[in-house]
């Protein structure tokens, strides 16, 4: 009777010790959020300890970013299809792929998603906005391309919206490209054409699958480089950096 | 008699005075505080160390971490509770990272106290070695669920998850990141495996929700807000997925007006946010919690959102 009544009372501590553990096991669940988004502007307080942190690197990456190199007579804009940023930077493309493989070229590309500034603004142009533009070590290489990859490849950035181009024009149409002209000639499925493309295009990249495996010429060129010296070469002549839109690219009604 | 009712009416007015007394407002208070939970966050900051030089450009003048980091020191000094989290892309953009290759990035997020990053296409841009070595100077940790990292530079640099304490709270927290297959050069992606994001975060999540008992499930992500094709979003994401609260986005360099609400696979809410990029601007999101006894927990529950406006 002794052993029982002492058993139901060990059980009776057991159970309320049990009882008091679960209950003391609270979880929390997320009940309400309020949000804001800062923006962060020239009037912004600054924290002079990243300032100290920041200023060996911003010494040296000014005095090698901020010589001007050109001067842009509007503003140049990153557009789709078309742009004035992009046909400039495709204009570039085209000529140095020329100059620096000396072997007749007939058209250039640039993916769109390769130009890093929404815009450029006029007037001084330095180096280090050429280095935000294009930020990649980017090679210009060229690839033979028969008529038919050519078309694919026009269809799968015409799908994207369109990227900037130089020595072709064509037209959107249902996602694909219609009216394609390559010199002002119509695009000829058995005919080869001499293309330049960033290194990154060419190996693949933004999903450009039927460039994979077509052999490059590759002497490790910069594209940027190539930008810098195409703006500069403009500055000597005394030009200013003008683009327009000339319906490279451009949606069908 | 007369006394006796005085004595109750005095005992209550001494209990009421007790309980509006300060130490017992400030008990309640500090209980309260052990409940919120701030979370800044940033993504794709692609190296604006500085603000956007003043050029005439549209975003002249706008981020830069000097500001951000007066920022973030102001919260953190009047919120007990903060979690400070960037969702990929640190790299890559400016002449910084041509000339030193991420060191002031990283060095300037470890100053700014960052509790934990994710890994974006971007920051494979200078080899996934020099990644790996400029997490010499992160005070915070890389967090990727879905690569596999065996065999590369990163195999002991990175963690699938992390949890931490922040008052009451347990806060788990995973990240995903982008397919790199004809996004970033193969060979500077080398041996990382891409796992499907769906499946590694949802298995991520279950071990922090069921197994750690985590409070709330954060997961970073590089794969995009969303897409016109079938490709994954934080959008699949967080409809496909159960166990995640809230998704910190980017790669699509998206400016949300205000974070979204979709509905997962257990019709509980889940949050996504995304900040734009280049540090222009970042994201501060309060929690509050409640506490529930776990059999009382309801299945799906819902999260109230509203802007912040005392500030």
């Amino acid at each position: 009777m002794c052993f029982m009544r002492r058993n139901s009372k060990f059980f009776l501590v057991l159970f309320l010790v049990a009882l008091f553990t679960i209950s003391c096991k609270t979880v929390y669940q997320p009940q309400s959020v309020k949000y804001k988004d800062y923006r962060f502007t020239n009037n912004s307080k600054q924290d002079s300890g990243l300032i100290k942190i920041l200023q060996p690197y911003a010494d040296s990456v000014n005095k090698s970013m901020n010589t001007i190199i050109a001067v842009a007579e509007t503003e140049l804009e990153k557009k789709q299809p078309e742009g004035t940023l992009g046909n400039v930077l495709a204009d570039a493309m085209l000529a140095k792929a020329k100059q620096v493989y000396k072997i007749p070229v007939d058209a250039g590309f640039i993916n769109y998603g390769g130009i890093r500034l929404t815009s450029i603004p006029a007037g001084n142009i330095t180096r280090g906005k050429v280095f935000e533009l294009s930020p990649f070590d980017n090679i210009i290489v060229l690839q033979k391309l028969s008529g038919k990859i050519f078309q694919e490849f026009l269809n799968h950035i015409s799908a994207r919206g369109g990227w900037p181009a130089a020595g072709v024009t064509w037209q959107i149409k249902n996602k694909m490209a219609v009216n394609v002209l390559i010199n002002n000639l119509p695009i000829n499925e058995n005919g080869v054409y001499t293309v330049a493309l960033l290194d990154y295009v060419a190996n693949g990249g933004d999903d450009c699958v039927m460039l994979k495996t077509i052999p490059q010429i590759n002497n490790g060129y910069l594209f940027r480089d190539g930008v810098i010296a195409y703006f500069t070469e403009i500055n000597q002549q005394g030009k200013k950096i003008a683009s327009k839109i000339e319906n490279r690219v451009s949606n069908a009604e | 008699m007369q006394s006796r009712r005085k004595f109750i009416a005095q005992s209550a007015l001494a209990a009421g005075a007790l309980l509006t007394s300060n130490s017992l407002f400030a008990e309640m208070q500090k209980d309260k505080a052990l409940k919120k939970l701030t979370i800044l966050h940033t993504n794709d900051v692609h190296s604006r160390l500085e603000p956007f030089p003043m050029d005439g450009s549209r975003n002249q003048g706008l981020g830069g971490v000097a500001a951000r980091a007066a920022l973030i020191n102001t919260i953190r000094a009047e919120q007990e509770q903060v979690l400070l989290l960037d969702a990929g892309d640190i790299f890559q953009g400016t002449p910084f990272f041509n000339l030193y290759k991420g060191e002031p990035e990283i060095k300037a997020m470890a100053a700014m106290g960052y509790d934990a990053a994710t890994m974006g296409n971007h920051d494979f841009d200078a080899g996934l070695e020099n990644f790996a070595t400029q997490l010499k100077h992160a005070s915070f940790p890389i967090l990727m669920c879905n690569y596999d990292f065996t065999n590369t530079p990163m195999e002991l640099k990175y963690q699938p998850y992390k949890i931490f304490r922040k008052g009451k709270l347990k806060i788990g927290i995973t990240a995903v990141g982008i397919e790199m297959t004809g996004l970033v050069p193969d060979s500077l992606f080398g041996n990382t495996q891409y796992l499907d994001p769906i499946q590694k975060a949802n298995e991520t999540a279950a071990q922090l929700k069921k197994e750690e008992a985590c409070d709330m499930v954060i997961c970073l992500s590089h794969l995009g807000y969303k897409y016109s094709g079938n490709k994954v979003s934080d959008i699949v994401l967080a409809k496909e997925t159960e166990n995640i609260d809230l998704i910190i986005g980017g790669h699509t360099h998206t400016f949300m007006d205000a974070p979204e609400m979709y509905t997962n696979k257990t019709g509980s809410d889940v949050l996504v946010n995304q900040v734009g990029w280049a540090g222009i601007q970042m994201g501060r999101l309060d929690f509050d919690f409640a506490g529930f006894q776990p059999k009382k927990l309801s299945k799906s529950h819902t999260v109230i959102v509203g802007e912040k406006t005392n500030e």
